[in-house]
């Protein structure tokens, strides 16, 4: 474990450079919930597993009866929803960001097999992680007094794949991996959305706390999803005064 | 391969002192599938030991079994990633940890079957595989009902082809350029795609190839004329080469030429010129210079070139659009043309070369002959330029006058003169940019002549309407033939041919001809004077059709044997056929025979009729006869062509009437007719009938009668009202005493009164309290003369029961009235004015004998004083009063019962 937090230590501080670069170069949208309403369409489209999974399915040849179910999401690859639930703003955001740059180093092992796909869901990451960074500067104006929370320890993202032991378990390792991205995309949207809603409830204690009927969120790409959970304890103290939720 | 049933494979080879000895050796059973065993033995090969030598005794098995390094998972697929040929045989098998039964294993999802070797391997010979995808076939093996799951990927390879098509050349003399047509692709996930390599075998050199399907060669400078190139294809499993040997100098393929221009355009020639690249020193090039008009090549030229290239094309057209074009060989040995380079040009203008092509036709407008002039549009090779307008010149041939120039621009085709009866001479030319054409002259004579001639009809074929004439003079200098491209009913567009002088039938051909649509055809004779003359006229069909309507048929005349059928207004020249005829169908009355002059014929939907066939189109008329009255029939008329008849529509149906209604309709419509005449004659007359039939009853207040009495007797006299008079009833009793009479009319029995004097006659009074017999004598007067009435019964005369009856007064007597009136009558004529002078006065007396007989005693009392007086006065019409009834007549006589009152 120390040995891989060794590694890890210099990719953080790389992803960390790679983060700060893009503040500076990026024009950030000012308003709270258009970012918000950004990241969760952003969230929606990356959980299609039709930009990634699908093709990657079709082109390797798993979508035979027998194959196709062994695609499952590997356990622990990914946070959970539940896992990003327990996460402050800050520390979910944090996390989202470490976990899609690794996304995207894997995904660039993957450019032989789906070369097409792959730089299209490159191109969105990196779009997304943008607005992520936007949104914690949005989040640290409002609470520049918040102690850093450290990344959730917990089901962390994927370690860098290690050389797959033949095609076979790598073109199943790959499947379930990318069937795991589009989960988490999926937990992901999910979190935003409550992000909304607890704004919504805060305004007015007497409304439901179920989703509003407009507010639909596409059907996610797991089995069985995740129980749903109130939204993030401690998390009136991040918003920013004047854009976030009173 | 189980270790019970070992199959083994022998190696030999030679190995001398201290060489280690390397043997890679591939089973066809994965090493993990079973375990391998080993043993050699040796035997000594020197020359200076005699043969046959003897063998070493075999070593002891080694065993090379790699199931003990599989590690611990449940399920294992082996060979792992193997990378095969396509159509190969391949053996896989599975390890199984769990040694359970149901193990499944598939290809591409589907179920194999192979050979089980022990109690956790099973082997399965995948026999001639095939290529499925970049990314390697899938094969998984999988526990039935568990999760476990192994597979492995068999990257299967298409099989490495050869080269085909394998050749270099240069365009330069310094790089050469080989291609080649690589084949399939055989890259995998487990292989790239082939490579390929080029080697030369003269200078020993070798080059990788970057690209599938060409690579480049530089020439040696050592002046290497010959090479011996050798291709190498190569991947993981297999190799192919082709080779070529060739000189240098006879695979020279120019470089394309390049700056092909046209210089000094004229009309009819232009010179054209461009460039190639030099190859070598001095090197000559032969280029070929095509010219292309419309796409297709005109000429031809070869030029031997160095750098510049040049050449002259001639005999052009004018303002013609041309296509040059160049490429070049190598003169010292041709291999290959370079690519064409190609330039458009386009010649300059010219005068038109030809006179228009001029028709004519002449129509009286208002009274003055009417020419329409038409012209045919030059064609490109005579415009020679684009034609800007038509000049037309008017010539009066009679009488010396001005000439009439008229100016028309293009793209007219015709222009309209309105001319007098003199003979005019037109001349038409069309003029370009550059100038005129050559005239086209026409001559209209002022007098157009007689242009009736006989019709005849001409045959349409596939190729159009050969029409023939027969020249009638010997100087004709030319024949038209002139048509409508349209039908009939639409606007001509007016063509015409032009024919020589020894022609004397031509084939008249155009794409607007359609089948069914006449078309009518004039040939016309061109004089030496420029004139025409009519020939002929011709009408045909490209392609006769059967009818396409039927004509409106009226039916009149019906008769109870026959009716006729009309059809006038048929047109036969607007059918798409000559109308040949007309077939009349009859539909007789069930199980009636067909009249004569019809046949039975079974129409399309197999009804039986009769039908009639007209065979004159101008026959537009038919009598039906001999047909039964009071039957139904029906009738249909059609033309028909030489192709069919018409469509069959609807029958019309008809009654024929009985025999003998006509005369009916003959007699009673007079009568009717008569009737009606007497009506309107009596409704004329009606007043003068009035007078002399039934004359109008006079009005006593009118009467003059009334104004003598009231003039000279009493002023107080009045007209008696009618209501007012209270009619007498006349009692007559003459009855036997003790004996009953039967009262009629009130059919009050009187029979508890009775009379025993003996019969007399009572006269009853009108008021209610008289009774008593009396005498009975009663007169009414219906002149309602109230001086007359005075004097009748009908007054109140008091009669007194003891009174005799020839006492009653001076005018009971009837006499004595009629002799009052026609005292008072006489004497008042000379007072009646004019216009009453026609008034009569009818008297009558009525006898009671000639009343009802039944109603009055069979022994009736005195003739005279039983009498009855009737009196009438006639009035003007003007003053005439309602008529009275007959009631009031009073011809009976009534019985009352005594104190009882009538009125």
């Amino acid at each position: 474990m120390r040995a891989q937090r060794m590694r890890r230590t210099p990719l953080s501080v790389i992803l960390g450079l790679l983060f700060l670069s893009m503040a500076a170069t990026s024009k950030c949208l000012g308003k709270y919930h258009e970012l918000l309403l950004q990241l969760q369409r952003q969230a929606d489209l990356m959980q299609d597993t039709s930009t990634l999974l699908d093709p990657y399915i079709r082109i390797q040849g798993l979508d035979t009866p027998g194959l196709k179910e062994h695609c499952r999401e590997c356990p622990g690859a990914f946070p959970s929803e539940d896992a990003l639930r327990g996460l402050s703003r800050q520390g979910f955001l944090r996390t989202l960001n470490a976990t899609l740059g690794l996304v995207l180093h894997r995904l660039t092992a993957l450019y032989q097999d789906l070369p097409e796909a792959q730089q299209l869901v490159g191109l969105n990451i990196r779009g997304f992680r943008s607005n992520i960074h936007c949104m914690t500067l949005l989040l640290r104006s409002s609470s520049e007094a918040e102690t850093p929370e450290p990344t959730q320890p917990g089901p962390g993202p994927t370690p860098p794949p290690t050389p797959p032991s033949d095609a076979f378990q790598h073109k199943l390792k790959s499947c379930r991996f990318l069937r795991g991205y589009h989960c988490f995309m999926h937990s992901v949207g999910q979190v935003l959305r409550e992000w909304g809603e607890s704004r919504s409830r805060s305004r007015s204690r007497r409304h439901s706390p179920r989703r509003a009927p407009g507010d639909t969120a596409p059907s996610g790409p797991c089995r069985g999803g995740a129980r749903r959970m109130w939204p993030f304890r401690r998390d009136r103290r991040l918003m920013p005064r004047g854009h976030l939720p009173r | 391969m189980s270790q019970e049933d070992p199959a083994g494979e022998n190696y030999r080879t030679t190995v001398k002192r201290n060489r280690v000895l390397h043997w890679s050796w591939e089973s066809k059973l994965p090493l993990e599938c079973a375990a391998h065993f080993i043993r050699m033995r040796s035997m000594v090969d020197d020359a200076r030991i005699p043969k046959p030598g003897f063998w070493s005794n075999w070593s002891s098995w080694e065993e090379a079994d790699a199931q003990n390094s599989l590690g611990h998972d449940p399920l294992f697929v082996f060979p792992k990633d193997k990378l095969v040929e396509e159509g190969s045989n391949v053996t896989i098998c599975y390890v199984s940890r769990i040694h359970q039964d149901n193990i499944s294993c598939y290809l591409e999802g589907v179920q194999i079957y192979g050979e089980r070797l022990d109690r956790s391997v099973s082997a399965f010979e995948l026999k001639n595989v095939s290529f499925i995808r970049k990314k390697g076939t899938n094969v998984f093996c999988k526990v039935d009902q568990g999760g476990a799951l192994g597979g492995i990927v068999l990257f299967v390879s298409k099989v490495l082809e050869e080269p085909k098509d394998f050749s270099c050349e240069t365009q330069d003399l310094k790089t050469l350029t080989c291609t080649w047509d690589p084949g399939s692709d055989t890259g995998l996930s487990k292989q790239p795609s082939q490579s390929y390599t080029l080697f030369e075998s003269f200078s020993g050199k070798k080059t990788l190839c970057k690209h599938r399907n060409w690579c480049n060669w530089q020439v040696a400078q050592d002046s290497q004329e010959t090479y011996n190139f050798t291709l190498v294809a190569e991947n993981y499993l297999r190799k192919r080469s082709v080779s070529i040997l060739f000189n240098l100098t006879q695979r020279v393929h120019p470089m394309t030429p390049y700056n092909l221009f046209p210089k000094n355009v004229r009309a009819t020639n232009a010179t054209m010129t461009w460039k190639v690249h030099s190859i070598g020193n001095n090197s000559t090039l032969l280029c070929r210079l095509e010219l292309l008009a419309e796409g297709k090549v005109i000429q031809q030229h070869n030029v031997s070139i160095k750098v510049n290239g040049e050449y002259l094309l001639s005999e052009l057209e004018p303002d013609t659009e041309y296509v040059a074009r160049v490429r070049c060989a190598y003169t010292n040995h041709f291999w290959k043309w370079s690519e064409l380079i190609s330039q458009k040009f386009n010649t300059a203008e010219a005068a038109p070369s030809e006179a228009p092509d001029v028709w004519r036709n002449m129509k009286m407008v208002s009274g003055h002959p009417t020419v329409s002039l038409f012209w045919k549009p030059l064609s490109k090779v005579h415009a020679n330029g684009k034609i800007l307008f038509y000049n037309v010149i008017v010539e009066n041939l009679d009488k010396p006058s001005r000439l009439e120039v008229l100016s028309i621009p293009a793209p007219a085709r015709s222009t309209e003169l309105t001319l007098d009866q003199c003979s005019y001479q037109i001349h038409v030319t069309a003029h370009n940019n550059v100038g005129p054409s050559p005239a086209s002259v026409i001559v209209i004579s002022g007098d157009p002549g007689n242009e009736e001639v006989e019709s005849g009809r001409v045959n349409g074929t596939e190729d159009g309407f050969s029409v023939s004439w027969k020249p009638q003079s010997g100087d004709a200098t030319g024949y038209v033939v002139e048509w409508c491209d349209g039908p009939q009913d639409l606007p001509c567009v007016l063509q015409w041919k032009n024919l020589g002088p020894n022609t004397t039938s031509t084939v008249i051909s155009s794409g607007a001809f359609r089948p069914g649509v006449r078309y009518n055809f004039r040939i016309y004779e061109i004089s030496a004077k420029r004139m025409a003359h009519l020939l002929e006229k011709k009408a045909g069909y490209l392609e006769e059709l059967a009818p396409s309507d039927n004509p409106q048929v009226v039916m009149s005349n019906l008769t109870s044997h026959s009716f006729t059928l009309s059809w006038k207004d048929y047109s036969t020249e607007s059918q798409p056929g000559f109308i040949q005829g007309y077939h009349v169908y009859l539909k007789p009355k069930a199980g009636e025979q067909c009249p004569p002059a019809f046949e039975k014929t079974v129409l399309p939907e197999d009804s039986v009729c009769c039908k009639h066939t007209i065979d004159n189109p101008e026959q537009k008329t038919f009598v039906v006869e001999n047909l039964q009255p009071e039957s139904i029939y029906e009738f249909f008329v059609t033309p028909y062509t030489s192709v069919g008849e018409g469509p069959l529509d609807a029958f019309t149906k008809i009654t024929t009437p009985d025999e003998y209604s006509h005369i009916l309709i003959r007699i009673i419509l007079p009568m009717i007719f008569c009737v009606l005449i007497v009506m309107i004659i009596c409704y004329l007359k009606r007043q003068w009938l009035k007078e002399k039939c039934y004359p109008d009853i006079p009005d006593p207040y009118k009467s003059s009668v009334l104004s003598l009495i009231k003039s000279k007797e009493n002023p107080h006299l009045t007209i008696m009202n009618v209501n007012d008079c209270v009619p007498d009833a006349i009692e007559v009793i003459n009855k036997p005493e003790g004996s009953k009479i039967q009262f009629l009319g009130t059919r009050k029995s009187l029979t508890e009164t009775e009379f025993t004097k003996p019969a007399c006659i009572y006269l009853l009074p009108t008021e209610k309290n008289y009774s008593g017999p009396g005498p009975c004598i009663c007169f009414e007067n219906f002149t309602y003369n109230q001086a007359a009435s005075d004097f009748a019964s009908c007054g109140h005369f008091p009669v007194t029961p003891q009174a005799p009856p020839h006492q009653l007064g001076p005018l009971t007597s009837p006499e004595n009235l009629l002799k009052a009136l026609e005292q008072n009558y006489m004497n008042s004529l000379g007072e009646i004015p004019a216009g009453e002078a026609n008034l009569n006065y009818v008297s009558q007396l009525a006898s009671p004998t000639s009343g009802d007989k039944d109603s009055l005693p069979t022994n009736p009392p005195e003739p005279a004083l039983c009498s009855e007086y009737k009196m009438q006065m006639a009035i003007p019409l003007g003053l005439a009063s309602a008529p009275p009834s007959e009631n009031s007549s009073l011809s009976s006589a009534t019985l009352l019962g005594q104190g009882e009152h009538y009125r």
